[in-house]
């Protein structure tokens, strides 16, 4: 791979954008590597994890992995938060670069469902079927959450639509 | 009779009911009335508003938050995703001004108000903290004695410590769930992959060759240092994992057996006796020899006289 | 009318750079009682100071005003130049356009410039009012505490007493030594550190002008420089040391098992104890938290007599001692003994402690073959629990794969986030120590980076990699516990870019240097202040190492922070050095900008004696009942708090006047 000319990467402006989007602690790592070493999304071998994502911030990348999926597979499982000596919570920083992404629409097909299905019904995960199951269960068919409810619906439809996320046009 | 909020997320209501009914049949018999949170919604999940918005975010978990506050109660998640979620974003109300101020103005949109006194807690927490090893041990009708139990506790239960009301005494070797299936008598040895990921959740809709892959990792982990008869999980995603990536695990010819998986309350109920057509009748890996061997006869705990 | 000098100096660019020196001087030139301004480069270079010397020769000036940096250093070498022409060294001000104006203000010259203008009004106003000074003088005790007598206080001990001077060594351990006296060898010459400590230890033990206190703690230190009284408990022994041979027969009698500090824990010691073979003194204690009264002889019973034999029943300690130094039918006091000494000097070498593997959840802290790098130092050790055999704790097994992690509680927010300094180079020297006798043993080293600063360090580094000990950079973040009580390493290498394992029969975590537990009620008692980090705070990071706040006490070796043997050894020389000047000198100089009280318009109300941070203010009867408040001037610091809580304005500080400061603050808000 040719070199990169730092110097003509665009760095404070890249990592003023993490830290708008919750990543305060990107300024922090020393890439000692802690957290990739037990990081889920390091070892199921996802390209982009923590340490090099936060190596790539912090020197200005931003076009150049703004497709990369691996961010979306972070779990949240936050056993990076709990070991980074720096307490630079790195999970944070994960889903900063993942909400920069998501501001762009960068993110993958599948994740519109989910959206779509919590604008609609107040739940990201809905299926007709479970009416089945859940008489099957002896359950009534539908439980008292939002699923049933339009005053819960459109309370939820307010907060997405006058949010940031109500201008991208999904809903 | 105390009270505590149900919040039931998505999984469980609409893919594992039978997790929800465990829930009705369990707590009041434990003693814990379990109080609906009629209208709540999505935690939100991960890679929703969190992946958005901070401020949607807390705006979606305050609401959720806010039902059981005004029904004066706790809040109590069958999934580890949505404690998970609902305990950072009230870590951060808590611990924001600014956030808190923002949240308040969003849902004085809805005609809410964010007050701080209700608590978010887990399922396995009620159980553990707050009904205690003893009760459960008196409320049980049949006995797991000489059964191998792998447990699977789940990441969004264990870190950050630092939003949790109840913490673990380790949370990198974690004892609670272990102690949970010890109360019904049964053998949970360690296995060393026992604080790792399943691979369920954000990474398999991303990725879901990657996300097998983690998962046979750690299922082949707990096959080959302690080979149990089931494996137990207090997290409704991993649930999920453990019986439905399992199926396709062996349908693929990946692995070569089959594991029954159960939710906590579930093998509960069942050792509490009640129905499995009630409280454990939906699953991929089947479970009805485990069932069987359960509620058998011979497992009946006799009644001290 | 005064005759005020104004001296505005550049600092170079410290000043110069952002203020506008000229105009400030020219500023200074309008005040009134200002004879003089000028300005230079550096006032504090001889020539700038022989332009204040030449003023004052020629009569233009009586008091001078020095616009630079901080008095805190340069104070002290402008008032030996008023000293010098025979003004009253008080009769000097600094006004502080450095550390205070320009260096804040770097972006803003025109503001920094206003603001240096004011300060200089201030330091004018002030200087008119100025008043006569004289400094006063004590006498010292020729005597010097030591207090730890880890290696930092046996050399501290050692300088002071060949100096001449007469030394008390005062260490809470039956036995001075240390943590070095449990190190097995040292880097980077592999020397054995009982070869090199253990003669010295002997020399302090019996040197005519060392008065060796082991099993002894600090009670109370009351006074100042060159007289501070000094309670210090020698604890309850249990054993008459004046009979005791040190031969361990009691030891070896004694049925109690209870975990061996020497060994780090990793075996047990009985409750009559020696220390560790070499100890000095060479003496047992029983230890009365884990002794079990063996036949009912609890401390200052009646010896009863049995009826089968007639002869006295005694516990296996008494029975045991050839020398009759135990005899528990003896009432003692198990607070021990109070010994009142008077102190001219003291030296603080208190040592640290390495952190407890509990600390970290992530590293299997439950697993017997995970173990700090101080149990694996006692493994190692001819001295140690295994007598040197280098076996896992779990089975006794030789391990054939050990992992070394470093940076544990080091460089972490969570804990300290400071370098241990030490650790890189003990794991090498373990390592290499490992290597050369088990050649087959394979090593590997986890480091954020390897740290080696320190003459023939670097070098004992490469020499390992040679050795085929093999170096992985990454920190690790967790580790599982596999069957057969081996552990599973997770790391990532940093410069593979890949994610790791390595399954390892042991693990040693290099946990990180830290002070005593129990050390904030001796640096209470001391008057001493903790850094952030946690240590004993020096007078000065460069220039006052071994100088603490506090005049008269002075810091040796890790208690200041973490450092190796010879830099241990170095600074407790250089504390002596320090400690020993007041010493030599006889007397030590009492400045004079303190608080004074005026007996006249005291009325006895006592607001004052309580809030002195010092102890300085006593109530005394005067006229029979009548308390008045007394100020001790050598505790006194000028601190100046009770001078303005006094509600009768009866205290004055001297040099910080009512007028003088009223000067200042109407110059200012003119």
């Amino acid at each position: 791979m040719a070199a990169i000319n730092l110097s003509k990467m665009n760095q404070e402006e890249v990592i003023q954008a993490v830290i708008d989007h919750g990543g305060a602690g990107i300024t922090k790592c020393i890439q000692c590597n802690a957290c990739a070493s037990v990081c889920p999304v390091a070892k199921a071998g996802f390209p982009l994890f923590g340490r090099l994502l936060f190596r790539k911030l912090q020197t200005g990348h931003y076009e150049e992995i703004i497709e990369d999926a691996s961010s979306w597979a972070c779990q949240a499982c936050n056993r990076c938060t709990e070991i980074c000596p720096r307490d630079a919570k790195p999970f944070e920083i994960v889903f900063a670069f993942r909400r920069m992404q998501a501001g762009e629409l960068a993110i993958s097909t599948s994740a519109f469902t989910p959206l779509m299905s919590l604008h609609a019904t107040g739940h990201a995960v809905y299926s007709e079927t479970s009416q089945e199951l859940r008489e099957q269960v002896g359950l009534p068919p539908v439980p008292v959450t939002s699923i049933a409810d339009e005053k819960a619906q459109k309370e939820i439809q307010t907060l997405l639509d006058n949010g940031p996320m109500g201008e991208l046009g999904i809903f | 009779m105390e009270k505590c909020g149900i919040y039931l997320g998505c999984n469980i209501p609409f893919k594992a009911p039978d997790i929800e009914q465990s829930f009705n049949k369990v707590f009041p018999k434990l003693g814990v009335e379990l109080v609906d949170l009629e209208g709540a919604t999505c935690c939100p999940a991960w890679g929703t508003a969190p992946s958005f918005d901070i401020d949607t975010w807390l705006a979606i978990s305050g609401r959720n938050i806010n039902i059981a506050e005004e029904k004066d109660v706790d809040i109590m998640t069958g999934c580890n995703s949505c404690f998970g979620v609902m305990s950072e974003a009230k870590h951060m109300i808590d611990h924001d001004a600014a956030k808190r101020k923002k949240l308040n103005e969003n849902l004085a949109l809805i005609d809410r108000k964010f007050k701080g006194n209700s608590d978010v807690f887990h399922v396995s927490h009620v159980l553990y903290d707050r009904i205690g090893l003893e009760k459960i041990k008196e409320s049980l009708k049949y006995t797991l004695k000489e059964l191998k139990i792998a447990v699977q506790p789940g990441c969004h239960i264990l870190w950050p410590t630092e939003v949790m009301e109840v913490k673990e005494k380790n949370s990198f070797f974690p004892t609670i769930l272990k102690e949970l299936c010890e109360v019904l008598e049964a053998d949970v040895p360690h296995y060393s992959a026992l604080n790792a990921c399943c691979g369920m959740g954000a990474m398999r809709s991303t990725d879901q060759a990657r996300s097998f892959g983690l998962f046979k990792t750690k299922l082949v982990n707990m096959k080959e240092e302690i080979d149990p008869d089931m494996i137990v999980t207090t997290c409704s995603s991993c649930y999920l994992q453990f019986d439905g990536a399992q199926k396709n695990l062996r349908e693929s010819g990946e692995i070569d057996f089959e594991i029954p998986v159960f939710y906590y309350t579930q093998l509960l109920a069942l050792c509490m006796g009640f129905d499995p057509k009630n409280v454990a009748a939906i699953s991929a890996t089947p479970r009805d020899q485990i069932i069987q061997k359960i509620q058998s006869e011979a497992r009946l705990i006799k009644q001290e006289a | 009318m005064a005759k005020v000098g104004v001296y505005v100096c550049h600092c170079g660019s410290n000043i110069g750079g952002v203020v506008d020196v000229e105009a400030v001087r020219k500023h200074a030139e309008t005040l009134p009682d200002v004879t003089i301004s000028r300005q230079n480069l550096f006032m504090c270079s001889d020539p700038g100071q022989e332009i204040i010397r030449q003023d004052i020769r020629d009569g233009l000036v009586d008091k001078v005003v020095v616009a630079a940096c901080t008095p805190r250093t340069h104070e002290p070498i402008f008032r030996k130049v008023l000293e010098g022409e025979g003004l009253n060294k008080f009769f000097f001000e600094m006004a502080n356009i450095r550390d205070q104006d320009s260096w804040v203000h770097a972006h803003d010259h025109d503001g920094a410039t206003a603001k240096a203008k004011k300060i200089v009004d201030s330091a004018v106003a002030k200087a008119k009012n100025l008043m006569p000074l004289e400094d006063k003088y004590v006498d010292v005790t020729q005597a010097a505490l030591v207090i730890g007598g880890g290696v930092a206080g046996i050399f501290s001990a050692l300088e002071l007493a060949n100096m001449g001077h007469k030394v008390y060594l005062v260490e809470k351990d039956p036995s001075i030594g240390g943590v070095m006296a449990q190190l097995d060898k040292t880097f980077p010459t592999n020397d054995c550190s009982a070869c090199i400590l253990t003669p010295v230890m002997v020399d302090a033990g019996t040197h005519p002008n060392i008065e060796l206190l082991t099993y002894s703690e600090i009670e109370s230190v009351e006074g100042y420089i060159g007289n501070f009284d000094v309670k210090i408990r020698k604890k309850q022994a249990y054993v008459d040391w004046k009979k005791c041979t040190g031969c361990g027969d009691c030891a070896d009698a004694c049925p109690v098992r209870t975990p061996n500090e020497y060994n780090a824990g990793l075996d047990n010691r009985s409750a009559a104890y020696i220390h560790f073979p070499q100890a000095v003194p060479k003496k047992a204690v029983i230890d009365m938290t884990s002794c079990i009264n063996c036949g009912g002889r609890k401390i200052g019973s009646e010896t009863r007599i049995s009826k089968k034999t007639g002869k006295p029943i005694l516990a296996p300690c008494e029975r045991a001692c050839p020398a009759g130094a135990i005899d528990r039918s003896k009432a003692v006091d198990p607070e021990g003994e109070i010994l009142d000494v008077k102190i001219g000097t003291i030296v603080v070498a208190t040592g640290y402690k390495v952190m407890e593997k509990d600390n970290f959840k992530s590293l299997a802290p439950d697993s017997p073959n995970v173990l700090t790098a101080l149990q694996l130092e006692r493994l190692i050790s001819a001295t140690g629990p295994t007598g040197g055999k280098f076996l896992r704790p779990s089975d006794g097994e030789k391990p054939k794969t050990i992992s070394f992690l470093s940076c544990v509680g080091s460089r972490d927010e969570k804990h300290h986030t400071y370098c241990s300094r030490v650790c890189c180079m003990y794991m090498i020297k373990q390592a290499k120590l490992l290597k050369e006798k088990y050649a087959d043993l394979n090593i590997y080293m986890h480091f954020m980076d390897v740290r080696t600063p320190g003459k023939d360090f670097d070098e004992y580094y490469t020499s390992a990699m040679d050795m085929g000990i093999r170096f992985v950079r990454g920190r690790v973040g967790g580790i599982d516990m596999l069957p057969g009580d081996k552990l599973k390493i997770m790391a990532y290498d940093a410069d593979l870019a890949q994610n790791i394992e390595v399954e390892s029969d042991l693990v040693v975590l290099a946990t990180a240097i830290e002070l005593q537990d129990n050390i904030k009620p001796l640096a209470q008692k001391l008057s001493l202040t903790l850094d952030g980090s946690g240590f004993f705070k020096e007078l000065h990071p460069k220039l006052k190492p071994v100088e603490t706040a506090v005049e008269g006490v002075f810091l040796a070796g890790c208690c200041q922070g973490p450092k190796d043997i010879p830099d241990t050894v170095a600074q407790a020389k250089g504390a002596a050095a320090a400690a020993a000047v007041p010493l030599a000198q006889k007397r030590v100089k009492i400045d004079p900008t303190i608080s004074e009280i005026d007996r006249e318009k005291c009325s006895g109300c006592g607001i004052c004696e309580p809030l002195c941070p010092y102890g300085a203010i006593t109530m005394v009867a005067v006229n029979g009942s009548h308390p008045r408040a007394r100020i001790e001037m050598t505790q006194c610091k000028g601190c100046g708090v009770c001078t303005t809580a006094c509600p009768s304005a009866a205290i004055e500080l001297h040099g910080y006047s009512e007028a003088q400061i009223m000067a200042q603050i109407t110059a200012l808000t003119l």
